[in-house]
């Protein structure tokens, strides 16, 4: 018994037109009803407020020293470099996995030799590319649990991976890509907001 | 047709019962109308700064937080920590009262509410009333004819004493204004987005309308 | 249309692969396809397909709460806020969630209104009104149950009071109060599991009842405004003549309803959702404070009517007597009504002033529900509570002798 094939005088396509027009501008009626369900599931404005730029004061870091802050619960380094650490930088460039930083997680403006606003402060997010854990860091020229030919830079003991003083990963360890670079910006000479791209309003 | 008309009128009584209900009852106390207006960003940010000068030393509005305040009255980031908090917080702190903890009690006898869903709690034509009917007797002790015995001073007595009684109601207007934004900041976002909603519906009433009409021509009556 | 009709496509292979693992095509064709109903429907038969759309609408805007909402006394009222401002788009959700229970209430109302006009309640009806009743006892439980969560002021002492009834039972009452709470006022406990029934059990217990209900409705075919059986006259192919398959015809008109119901809908969820304080109550945008009471409780709108018969009688437990008994004397409808006409339509002038002589007593009740108890206006309650049981206590006498009007053999 089909509603269609019933009555004679019907029009078939008249009919069908009026059901597919129902049924299309139904259809956008849900997908809009969808929408607020949907973007509930976005941090909150209380999950935004905790993950907001954080403010980190340089004036007491001395030249080679790192201090961790956090920022949306990640550990963030910033290393103050001294100028013989940035020399030796592009001297590791053939030992170095991805050493223009083609394959890693960084702003543009951090895509360069030094993967830095400033190439005086390294800031970085302290957690190995390859499984999560948290690097060392390994400054000095040789350190024993790294090895003689260490130029300094960061070591993960979970897995062995090495990475320069730029963040940058070497060969032949697991982790596969440079460290990651969060947004920041200089609001001065001492004073980097972590969390927000430089010259612009709002959270990146 | 005729059907259509007696059932519209059908919903339409029953939209109109719980008014009918409401306008039985209402308060004791004659409230003026605070005649306050959402969509005026200028008396929101008056009413803003306001609070902030008047409110603030004893009441929070610990719902809100400055960046939300500053996005939906028309400040940047900055001007809503300047305007409402002198530099001293940062835009994602929630709108605190600047009374230290304990303080209230030792000095009010009383812990000042928060007032981030006063107007949805009492109204604006209640806080404008209120703010507006302190009066002093001839001993100099001051009342609320409103909210009678209130341990709350009269905050606006300066605007009272100095400045002309239009200004003295358009500050209490304004503060009722900010209050009802700061009870329900996503009330200007619904009302934008409700016409929109019921217009698309009322299309697809059309649709569901015409659709009906040709699948019942099949039926004899 | 029955898919057995259609050429085979690939859609119909897939679909024959699922039939002959699962009744698909059989269930359609049983409850939509070639459900036959009476063609002769009128508005009054939306609010059954209403009813279902909002159980839908509390369903999905309440999983999505429930994601941010907090079952206790400490953070509850704070969590409401959270959802108001926080989370995005969290105030429609909430607001389709609060709107959709008063909305509930009002279609289901309606629904049992239909009922009574056109006698849906007689014989061989009779389990689809209980079933129906047992909803409508649940739907009671779940909003009252669910009011409590914002942690308002109203929440709290709405609770505080209904649940003080139970103390009115002899001997167990003060007991039974007791254990209901968990505690010896209402508390973070009471929240605690008020949640859990809210969220799961009751939940459970009306999807059970409404699958129940719908089967029940189809087993015995739908009532109709001639109250006349369209199963007597069928044609050569055994089929109603005066029914038509309710898809597409009814899906097609329900979808109309659906769509006609949405706008008051959207209307009162954009422009008006504390519907004049009805639908949200002032008293509850302050946080719950044991130890200051409200100066008026009054239970929300939809249960005023019972609360205004709770009220009207003087002595404590007898209150609660009669509340719980004009509820539970609706179930006895279809015995109490024994007139064998079952619409309002052929029905004599004595069931007409009867009816409504209760939907006045049932409107008037619920208005003085919501009032504060001067003495005049408990005075008027007691008058239309003794209206509201008049209603049950004359039908049987008056439905034997009831001067009907003919009732014609098929449907106009």
């Amino acid at each position: 018994m089909s509603a269609t094939d019933k009555n004679t005088g019907v029009d078939l396509k008249r009919r069908k037109i009026l059901t597919g027009a129902t049924g299309v501008v139904g259809a956008a009626g849900a997908t809009f009803l969808a929408v607020p369900f949907v973007s509930s599931w976005q941090p909150s404005e209380k999950a935004k407020a905790a993950g907001a730029p954080v403010d980190i004061d340089l004036q007491a870091l001395q030249p080679g020293q790192m201090l961790t802050v956090s920022w949306r619960g990640k550990p963030v380094w910033v290393v103050r470099r001294t100028p013989e650490m940035l020399d030796k930088l592009a001297s590791l460039d053939g030992q170095l996995r991805d050493p223009a930083s083609q394959e890693s997680i960084q702003p543009g403006y951090c895509q360069n030799a030094t993967r830095a606003v400033n190439p005086e402060y390294l800031v970085v997010v302290g957690i190995c590319t390859h499984l999560g854990c948290a690097p060392l860091y390994r400054p000095a020229i040789g350190s024993p649990d790294v090895g003689a030919d260490w130029q300094g830079g960061f070591f993960c003991p979970c897995h062995g991976s090495r990475f320069d003083l730029a963040g940058r990963v070497f060969q032949s360890v697991p982790a596969p890509t440079n460290l990651e670079i969060p947004p920041h910006r200089f609001i001065n000479d001492h004073l980097v907001r972590i969390g927000e791209d430089p010259q612009q309003e709002g959270v990146a | 047709m005729k059907k259509i008309i007696w059932i519209l009128s059908f919903s339409a009584s029953l939209l109109a019962l719980p008014f009918a209900a409401q306008a039985a009852g209402g308060p004791g106390i004659e409230l003026e109308p605070a005649h306050n207006n959402l969509r005026h960003a200028d008396s929101l940010q008056r009413g803003a700064v306001l609070f902030s000068n008047y409110c603030m030393a004893c009441h929070s509005a610990k719902y809100m937080r400055y960046n939300r305040i500053a996005k939906d009255i028309g400040w940047s980031d900055e001007q809503v920590v300047s305007q409402m908090a002198h530099g001293l917080n940062k835009v994602v702190d929630e709108v605190q009262t600047r009374m230290l903890p304990g303080v209230a009690m030792d000095v009010l006898g009383t812990e000042p509410p928060d007032l981030s869903l006063m107007a949805r709690l009492k109204g604006t034509d209640y806080i404008y009333t209120f703010l507006r009917a302190y009066h002093q007797d001839e001993n100099g002790n001051w009342d609320n004819t409103v909210l009678k015995g209130t341990s709350m001073p009269n905050v606006l007595e300066g605007i009272q004493r100095h400045a002309s009684s239009e200004d003295y109601a358009q500050a209490a207007r304004d503060i009722a204004n900010f209050l009802e934004y700061v009870g329900e900041p996503a009330k200007m976002d619904r009302m934008d987005l409700g016409w929109k909603v019921i217009a698309f519906l009322l299309v697809l009433l059309l649709l569901t309308y015409v659709l009906k009409k040709e699948y019942w021509r099949d039926i004899k009556h | 249309m029955s898919y057995q009709d259609q050429p085979q496509t690939k859609r119909a292979s897939l679909l024959s692969w699922l039939d002959r693992r699962y009744p698909i095509v059989s269930t359609w064709n049983e409850h939509v396809g070639e459900y036959y109903a009476p063609k002769n429907f009128n508005f009054w038969y939306f609010f059954g397909s209403l009813a279902l759309l909002v159980l839908v609408n509390q369903f999905i805007t309440g999983i999505w709460l429930t994601m941010s909402y907090k079952p206790s006394a400490a953070e509850a009222f704070n969590s409401i806020e959270y959802i108001m401002r926080d989370v995005e788009w969290g105030w429609l959700i909430r607001y389709m969630h609060s709107t959709g229970a008063s909305a509930f209430f009002i279609v289901i109302y309606l629904h049992m209104m239909r009922g009574l006009l056109y006698g849906s309640y007689k014989e061989p009806r009779e389990l689809v009104w209980i079933l129906g009743m047992f909803l409508f006892l649940v739907l009671m439980a779940e909003a009252f149950m669910g009011y409590l969560l914002p942690w308002g002021q109203m929440s709290y002492w709405g609770a505080q009071v209904i649940i003080s009834l139970f103390g009115a039972i002899p001997v167990i009452g003060p007991d039974l109060a007791l254990w209901v709470r968990g505690d010896f006022v209402i508390s973070d406990a009471t929240l605690n599991r008020f949640f859990a029934l809210h969220v799961i059990a009751l939940p459970l217990v009306l999807i059970i009842l409404v699958f129940m209900h719908i089967v029940a409705l189809h087993k015995v075919g739908s009532n109709n405004p001639d109250g006349v059986e369209i199963k007597k006259y069928k044609n050569e192919a055994g089929l109603p003549i005066d029914g038509i398959p309710f898809h597409p015809y009814y899906s097609v008109k329900d979808s109309f309803g659906a769509v006609f119901f949405m706008i008051p809908f959207a209307l009162i969820v954009f422009y008006w959702p504390e519907g004049g304080g009805f639908f949200l109550e002032p008293p509850n945008f302050e946080p719950a404070n044991p130890l200051k009471t409200p100066e008026h409780i009054a239970p929300v709108w939809y249960f005023t009517p019972y609360y205004a018969i709770l009220r009207a009688v003087p002595d404590k437990f007898l209150g609660v007597v009669a509340m719980g008994a004009a509820i539970a004397v609706l179930f006895a409808m279809p015995w109490l009504d024994r007139c064998k006409v079952k619409s309002i339509r052929y029905r004599g002038t004595s069931f007409k002033l009867l009816l409504t002589m209760f939907v006045v007593s049932f409107v008037v009740l619920g208005y003085l529900g919501t009032q504060p108890a001067t003495p005049e206006l408990t005075k008027l309650a007691q008058i239309f509570t003794v209206l509201y049981f008049a209603f049950f206590l004359v039908l049987p006498f008056t439905s034997v002798h009831e001067q009907t009007k003919p009732v014609p053999e098929r449907v106009h």
